[in-house]
């Protein structure tokens, strides 16, 4: 492996070594290890790239072995840009490192060919849910043991109806406050096509007239915190190129609202990708610039807006978990818990370390079960401390890894989109958690 | 590592216990003090004392160096194993195993993180006073190894004052249970003696600490200042005045520059010269009779302003920000020496004039910020380790620091301990007979000389130093 490819050796170097940011690390405080820490990767990371470590099998591992929560980074008093240089590092990683056929063919698979088609995300989903109504995934859970129990704990997929994409143009309800675009994204309308429309719900009740693009399907965000940072470029570029043609359609610059935590703060950054592409960085610069996350779009007579068209609903005391790209990728702390606050019959309950990785980190979750599952082990203490019967949060992982890991220890309490919580609040709206 | 020492040491921790391969030990070849580097031959880390004890039963047996090692934290090399061997973290040993809250003490492991001690004991009312910068970070273990202080020492005295007892594991994995809460230990006070031993004398595994009650009502001051010189007047003043707030910290320019640029901007002035941050706790009474009288004499010393903060949100931001200097200095440079000497209060003003000059004749960027109200003066120097010609101007002007701050009555350490950087220095302190004599206790724990080698007390001649690595030790 080339060490000066390997690491961002200008980056590391502004790590002076304090420590502060070992608290904040998930994996340190599972294992106790420095080099799981982001002060040892950064060290780990310097040393390699001036050949005083070897960048073996064992540094690899303890560059995946990462959750990039970039927690760190809202503790760093150097500004160690600790997200960008794992991206780097995992980037060159998983071009060297030789991985098992099955595992190199699957992420292939994956990454290139199903993230961003929408026709194989609807077609697998489908598949998924004809499967999940025959029960195949139990009957594997009993037949192949302990492979089997991760296909029996993959989330439910909702009925087609469900499934339905956004349509290209929602209009405002009652005085337009301004139009914007939503982020569709690629697994949100399979698996939480809800959220989708809460979204939309919440942005015409606030006076929004939405827009929506089909031109591109995933972001990208994935792929850059996995390491394939080329098929990053290319799936951001097409985001940034149907939002202009968008745009260019609606003949208007348009904020584009984004539900998913994880995207939203890959698109943020979005033109870091496109650094050594002068034609290019400038647009993505520009589009950066527009993303917004849902909660912080809404506010001044927006926010009114909705608040004044807020009643009823039902009765919850909710506990609010801050996504990890969220609060350290965005730096979006306030506005959610500001529009919680506004709601009628909610009220919001402290939860400790609301700002700690939940463990889903992507497809992390996925990828590593075990390690995710105890990092949500906490978690879920902490849930059961607050005395919140419902948990809200604004990123599709996290939102799954709470689903399940409450339901593997009995724990009943619906777990929530923001914008779900939201929109159950407005006139006719279904209860969120369906009872 | 295949041989039968780390065999033994697996059968005891379990394999996550052991940090056995190269790259993941790289993480453990320093501390704070990152010029100095040695790669350690193994890492363990126990789960409790029993772990700890077994395994240093192991170490002795195959006469293999031991250091102790907390979050590695330390700014002088304290935890790096320059002699090689085996290195002991505890940072799989962090419980709270007793909180009493009537007689006001924990019993803690030692690897507990400073400030979930004071978010554990909180709830009643209570907190634990040491608070060193890095207390996010660092353990009660690293604090006891090197006395470690803090801002608000200032009124509560460094971690020996708050130590009520311990337990340690010897060289040869006996342990020694000194865990009980006495205030007059019989026969010798061994806790007394342990507290700064810099893991010298054994690891420590549990800790009892005393806890504080909470204040009923704390004030923050900030008073911004035309000049260092008008800051260092402003609290010698206040402490000829016998007033005594809590803490009294310095922060000049470049240190305000600094954590104004972090996620810790608090709101510091960046044109102020200086800063002067105060604490002042106790009743409502007490607090706004001190509060007054300080800012009067604040404002004498030509204060530009004055502020309090008013909610304990702000508190919480400008203390977070002054925690977080050191880490802040990194935006200056790669590295960052933090030199730690203490003077007499009243020569507060030349010296930090001095400290000033002598860097700047060796064209070296110096930032303050200090513990103003002890007298401990904290001359931040930015480098950058690969340039070996700054390196050695950077430990000169450090060993210059240190001769005029003894020259004026002053001392070598604070609270950060002696470890590799001061070593050599401790002669300027201490005469050879005094040097010998503390040799005589560190016998005492340590016959064979296994427990942290090569560090505090200066070495005189190179076979002090066990260099072998314990492949060769063990084989």
């Amino acid at each position: 492996m080339d060490a000066a490819t390997l690491v961002d050796y200008a980056k590391s170097l502004d790590c002076v070594h304090c420590g502060l940011c070992l608290q904040s690390c998930p994996t340190y405080r599972l294992t106790g290890r420095e080099s799981s820490s982001p002060r040892g990767r950064v060290h780990l990371m310097r040393s390699v790239a001036e050949g005083e470590a070897p960048a073996d099998a064992d540094f690899a591992e303890e560059m995946e072995f990462c959750l990039l929560c970039r927690g760190c980074e809202s503790v760093c008093p150097s500004g160690v840009q600790f997200g960008r240089m794992m991206e780097t590092t995992r980037g060159a990683l998983s071009e060297a490192v030789e991985r098992p056929l099955v595992e190199q063919l699957s992420r292939s698979f994956g990454f290139a060919t199903v993230l961003p088609s929408r026709a194989w995300l609807s077609f697998l989903a489908g598949l998924g849910r004809f499967a999940q109504q025959l029960g195949l995934p139990q009957l594997a859970g009993q037949l192949l043991g302990e492979r089997g129990a991760a296909l029996a704990s993959m989330p439910t997929i909702p009925p087609a109806n469900e499934r339905a994409l956004l349509p290209e143009h929602s209009p405002a309800e009652g005085p337009v406050t301004g139009e914007v675009a939503v982020l569709e994204g690629c697994v949100m309308p399979e698996l939480f096509g809800r959220v989708n429309r809460a979204t939309v719900r919440c942005l015409t009740a606030a006076g929004r007239e939405v827009h929506c693009s089909r031109g591109a399907t995933c972001c990208g965000s994935l792929h850059a915190h996995n390491g394939e940072l080329d098929l990053a470029r290319r799936l951001t570029r097409e985001t940034v190129e149907a939002h202009e043609a968008l745009e260019a359609r609606v003949g208007t610059e348009l904020p584009l609202v984004v539900n998913s935590a994880g995207c939203a703060a890959h698109l943020v950054a979005a033109d870091h990708l496109f650094e050594h592409d002068a034609d290019f960085a400038p647009r993505a610069r520009a589009f950066a610039r527009k993303v917004v996350d849902f909660s912080a779009s809404l506010d001044g007579p927006a926010l009114e807006r909705l608040a004044a068209r807020l009643s009823g609903g039902p009765a919850r005391r909710v506990a609010w978990d801050d996504p990890c790209h969220l609060c350290h990728g965005q730096g979006v702390r306030d506005e959610p818990r500001r529009l919680i606050d506004l709601l009628p019959s909610v009220e919001r309950v402290p939860l400790e370390d609301s700002e700690a990785c939940c463990g889903s980190a992507g497809i992390y979750s996925v990828l590593r079960p075990d390690t995710a599952a105890q990092v949500f082990a906490p978690k879920r203490e902490a849930f059961e401390r607050s005395g919140a019967d419902c948990l809200v949060t604004a990123n599709p992982g996290c939102q799954l890894q709470w689903d399940a890991g409450l339901r593997r220890a009995g724990v009943t309490a619906p777990v929530l989109h923001i914008a779900e919580l939201v929109a159950e609040r407005l006139p006719d709206a279904p209860r969120s958690d369906g009872a | 590592m295949h041989h039968a020492c780390a065999a033994e040491l697996r059968a005891i921790l379990g394999a996550d216990g052991l940090v056995e391969d190269r790259s993941r030990r790289t993480a453990y070849e320093c501390d704070g003090l990152a010029f100095e580097r040695r790669l350690p031959d193994l890492v363990l880390l126990p789960r409790d004392t029993p772990e700890a004890a077994a395994c240093m039963r192991v170490l002795r047996r195959h006469g293999v160096p031991v250091v102790p090692r907390g979050a590695g934290t330390g700014l002088t090399g304290g935890a790096t194993p320059v002699a090689g061997g085996v290195v002991i973290g505890t940072a799989r040993m962090r419980r709270v195993l007793e909180l009493n809250v009537t007689d006001r003490f924990a019993r803690v492991e030692s690897g507990l993180v400073n400030a979930d001690l004071t978010r554990a004991c909180a709830p009643h009312g209570l907190f634990y006073a040491p608070d060193p910068s890095s207390q996010r970070a660092c353990t009660i273990g690293g604090n006891v190894a090197n006395n470690a202080g803090g801002p608000h020492c200032f009124r509560y005295g460094n971690t020996t004052r708050h130590v009520l007892g311990l337990v340690v594991v010897t060289h040869d994995g006996e342990v020694l249970d000194l865990s009980e809460p006495d205030l007059d230990p019989l026969g010798y006070d061994l806790v007394g003696l342990l507290v700064g031993s810099e893991g010298m004398f054994g690891l420590v595994t549990e800790v009892t600490l005393r806890l504080t009650p909470s204040p009923q009502r704390v004030e923050t001051l900030l008073a911004i200042f035309p000049s260092l010189d008008a800051a260092c007047d402003a609290v010698s003043d206040v402490i000829a005045q016998r007033l005594e707030p809590s803490a009294l910290e310095i922060l000049d320019k470049l240190t305000i520059e600094a954590v104004e640029a972090s996620v810790f901007a608090a709101g510091y002035p960046a044109s102020a010269e200086a800063v002067l941050l105060i604490e002042v706790e106790g009743s409502d009474v007490e607090v706004e009779v001190n509060a007054n009288e300080i800012e009067a004499i604040l404002a004498g010393r030509g204060a530009l302003e004055l502020r309090r903060a008013q909610t304990e949100a702000e508190r919480a931001r400008l203390w977070a920000a002054r925690k977080g200097a050191y880490g802040a200095m990194g935006r200056v440079a790669p590295d960052l020496y933090v030199t730690d000497v203490v003077v007499p209060r009243t020569k507060l003003r030349d010296l930090v004039h001095r400290t000033t000059e002598i860097c700047r004749e060796r064209g070296l960027k110096i930032a303050n910020v200090f513990h103003a109200g002890d007298g401990n003066l904290h001359p931040n120097i930015s480098y950058d380790r690969r340039d070996a010609d700054e390196l050695a101007r950077v430990l000169d002007a450090g060993t210059r620091i240190m001769e005029v701050c003894i020259a004026a009555g002053g001392t070598l350490s604070g609270e950060h301990g002696i470890g590799l950087e001061k070593q050599q220095q401790m002669r300027l302190y201490f005469s050879p007979e005094d040097l010998a004599a503390m040799e005589l206790p560190r016998h005492v724990f340590d016959p064979e000389g296994r427990m942290n080698p090569g560090k505090t007390l200066p070495i005189r001649a190179c076979m002090e130093t066990r260099t072998k690595p314990l492949d060769e030790v063990t084989r």
